[in-house]
């Protein structure tokens, strides 16, 4: 596209209206779509995750723990991990890639303002949650999320997501994916003491930690550490095979398909 | 270091907005857009756009009626839709929008009530259920003040600005689809509201014998100033974007780009927005020359429907398939429950029963600006001035334009 960013049209593009409806847009969008004040959860903390990616093995147990721990439908993850074969073109050379994935409970979550019954929220502590009892399905958060975190689930009707396993932290337990992690790649911990291990790992390792999709101006709370910045964004790679089949055309091994 | 990668193990994403959405997006489009087709004769008082109004009415309240059906169905709580009412509040689009929507929803109805009154009550005497029905509805005999319809009017076509504003913005403002983040997505859902709507009335014009020559040729002028406004908003969006390497524009070339699906849609859908403009510029020039041509007008009218009906598809279903967060694009199929085919097909079928009843029951066709039941012929004596009218149908017909369907 290089030779169509240097043309004339693309001069006349700083002249163009839409420049002119921009503020007003702006302001309408600043009203309208900023963030409820924050209720619940304990003021003094914030919590947030780090994870080690030079720790991880790609193994899923974050993920079936967190399976079992939150009762999630077949086929909708709180958490997974990506995995991705990176060939080296000079040298032929392959490695792999682990990626975990969840809820990165941002500080500016663009999935909180968008509920229209204010059943998602922001904990003071940080954590995104959804009253599952006043959410009323419209999955508006489920496609304001950039991070693909949010599903509907199908056995409640509701909009689910990863909650830092608010309901073990409250027992004083770890969340299931971090107590589950056989390399302890994953720390969990309050931000705001200083003392905690997420704190200290962030003001040791403070410039080679990456959060997923910075531009969206999330500001996200997990934080990777070992991380390849041509995965921060939508990674450039070959889709995944989701669909594997049979000598008759059919679908093999995926007996939930269509939930 | 220049490297490739391959996506070995990624989640399937399914999409969280059903074609129900498409559904609610394009008979809320249809709604607004008719009501502003209506309101030159029923809210100005121009009479050379009264069959051009009447028209548009039925159009209007029918899509009113069914569009929140179709909201409704795209919860996945439905029967929660009170608790939009119980935790209202001003951050979210879809908040304000579900104020909007009953207060846009009541007017349109008052408004239709007003303006079929007088011929309602015309019709109190009518025998059997018609004759109940109308006395029923029109609630006394009392005269439809003009002002009172002027008011009413006004405040629909306030609700609906407000409609046009929270149905883009919602979908605008979601920075997590880079397609929709763009300015311009709400003035083009207007644009291309206007063009179906204006398709609408093409076709109803044929299909309702109506075949009023004055509405064909204002719908055509302004099905054509809809579509140079959908061009120039296109044209404003590309200019716009072309620089920005994150926008919605880039995210559109890179769609057209690696998918086979989204590139035989984007030609798909400029043949087809051409079509219409070619069309319609030949029409309006041609009025005089072709005169037989324009009897097939209502053949446009489907090519702008599909138009505004596509252009919402690939808005709210394809963007969804996008992925966002892992490789590639998504391939769903449409299922057929309700989450899929059934709920396009009972949408439309909903839609077309609720105008019948309204064809059955209501004499939509003498929508006036108020007044009172004296100003209107009852229908006892509607046969012979159907009669009159078909016989006047038959003398056009037979000055060159064939007659079909």
């Amino acid at each position: 596209m290089d030779f169509m960013r240097r043309s004339l049209l693309g001069q006349l593009a700083r002249l163009s209206a839409g420049a002119a409806l921009v503020p007003l847009s702006s302001i309408a969008v600043a009203g309208i779509n900023a963030q409820p004040v924050r209720r619940e959860g304990d003021p003094t903390k914030r919590y947030g995750m780090l994870i080690d990616l030079r720790q991880c093995i790609g193994c899923q147990a974050c993920t079936v723990s967190c399976h079992i721990e939150n009762d999630a439908p077949l086929g909708k993850f709180r958490t997974t991990v990506s995995q991705y074969e990176v060939e080296d073109q000079a040298t032929g050379g392959l490695a792999t890639f682990m990626l975990p994935r969840l809820c990165n409970h941002c500080e500016n979550p663009p999935c909180v303002p968008v509920c229209p019954v204010e059943a998602t929220f922001q904990r003071q502590d940080g954590i995104v949650v959804v009253d599952s009892d006043r959410c009323v399905g419209c999955a508006y958060c489920v496609n304001a999320c950039p991070y693909d975190a949010r599903f509907i689930n199908d056995k409640t009707q509701t909009a689910d997501k990863c909650t830092f396993c608010a309901h073990r932290l409250e027992a004083g337990l770890l969340p299931a994916c971090v107590e589950s992690c056989v390399g302890g790649a994953r720390i969990i911990g309050d931000q705001l003491d200083p003392n905690s291990q997420i704190s200290q790992m962030i003001a040791e390792y403070g410039d080679q930690l990456m959060v997923l999709q910075p531009e969206k101006n999330t500001v996200p709370q997990v934080f990777y550490l070992g991380m390849d910045d041509r995965f921060v964004t939508r990674p450039v790679a070959e889709a995944a095979l989701l669909e594997v089949l049979d000598d008759q055309g059919k679908e093999m091994g995926y007996e939930f398909r269509g939930h | 270091m220049n490297s490739v990668a391959i996506e070995l193990l990624a989640p399937r994403y399914p999409i969280a907005w059903y074609p129900w959405a498409v559904q609610y997006f394009f008979l809320i489009a249809l709604s607004y857009a008719t009501l502003w087709l209506a309101a030159p004769a029923l809210i100005f008082g121009k009479k050379d756009w009264l069959p051009t109004a009447r028209l548009a009415l039925l159009a209007c309240l029918s899509a009113t009626l069914v569009a929140p059906v179709a909201l409704l169905a795209d919860l996945h709580q439905p029967l929660r839709f009170w608790h939009f009412y119980a935790y209202a509040n001003t951050h979210s689009w879809m908040s304000v929008g579900s104020v909007i929507l009953p207060l846009y929803l009541f007017s349109v109805m008052g408004l239709a009530w007003m303006a079929w009154r007088p011929a309602l009550q015309a019709n109190r005497e009518a025998p059997g259920f018609l004759g109940f029905v109308s006395r029923w509805i029109s609630l006394g005999t009392s005269p439809t003040p003009k002002p009172l319809m002027v008011v009413t009017g006004l405040v629909a076509l306030l609700f609906s600005t407000g409609i046009m504003l929270y149905t883009g913005a919602e979908v605008a403002i979601v920075k997590a689809r880079p397609l929709w983040n763009t300015y311009w997505l709400p003035p083009m859902f207007v644009a291309t509201g206007f063009i179906t709507a204006t398709g609408l009335m093409l076709l109803l014009n044929r299909v309702t014998g109506m075949k009023n020559q004055p509405v064909n040729s204002q719908m055509l002028k302004i099905m054509l100033v809809a579509t140079l406004a959908a061009a120039a908003i296109a044209a404003a969006w590309v200019l716009g974007g072309i620089n920005d390497p994150q926008g919605s524009v880039a995210a559109a070339i890179e769609s057209i780009r690696y998918s086979d699906s989204w590139r035989a849609t984007a030609i798909w859908g400029s043949i087809t927005a051409v079509i219409l403009f070619v069309g319609t510029l030949y029409l309006l020039v041609s009025k005089a020359k072709r005169p037989a041509l324009h009897s097939w007008v209502w053949l446009l009218g489907l090519v702008a429907i599909h138009l505004g009906w596509m252009f919402r598809w690939v808005v709210l279903m394809d963007v969804q398939h996008v992925a966002r967060n892992s490789a590639g694009f998504h391939h769903y199929g449409i299922p057929a429950g309700s989450s899929g085919l059934l709920g396009i097909v009972g949408t439309f079928g909903l839609w077309m029963a609720v105008m019948l009843l309204i064809d059955l029951f209501v004499p939509w066709r003498e929508a006036r600006q108020g007044g009172v039941a004296t100003d209107v012929s009852p229908v006892i004596d509607a046969d012979t001035v159907d009669t009159e009218t078909r016989a006047k149908q038959d003398t056009n017909a037979a000055e060159g334009a064939p007659s079909h369907g």
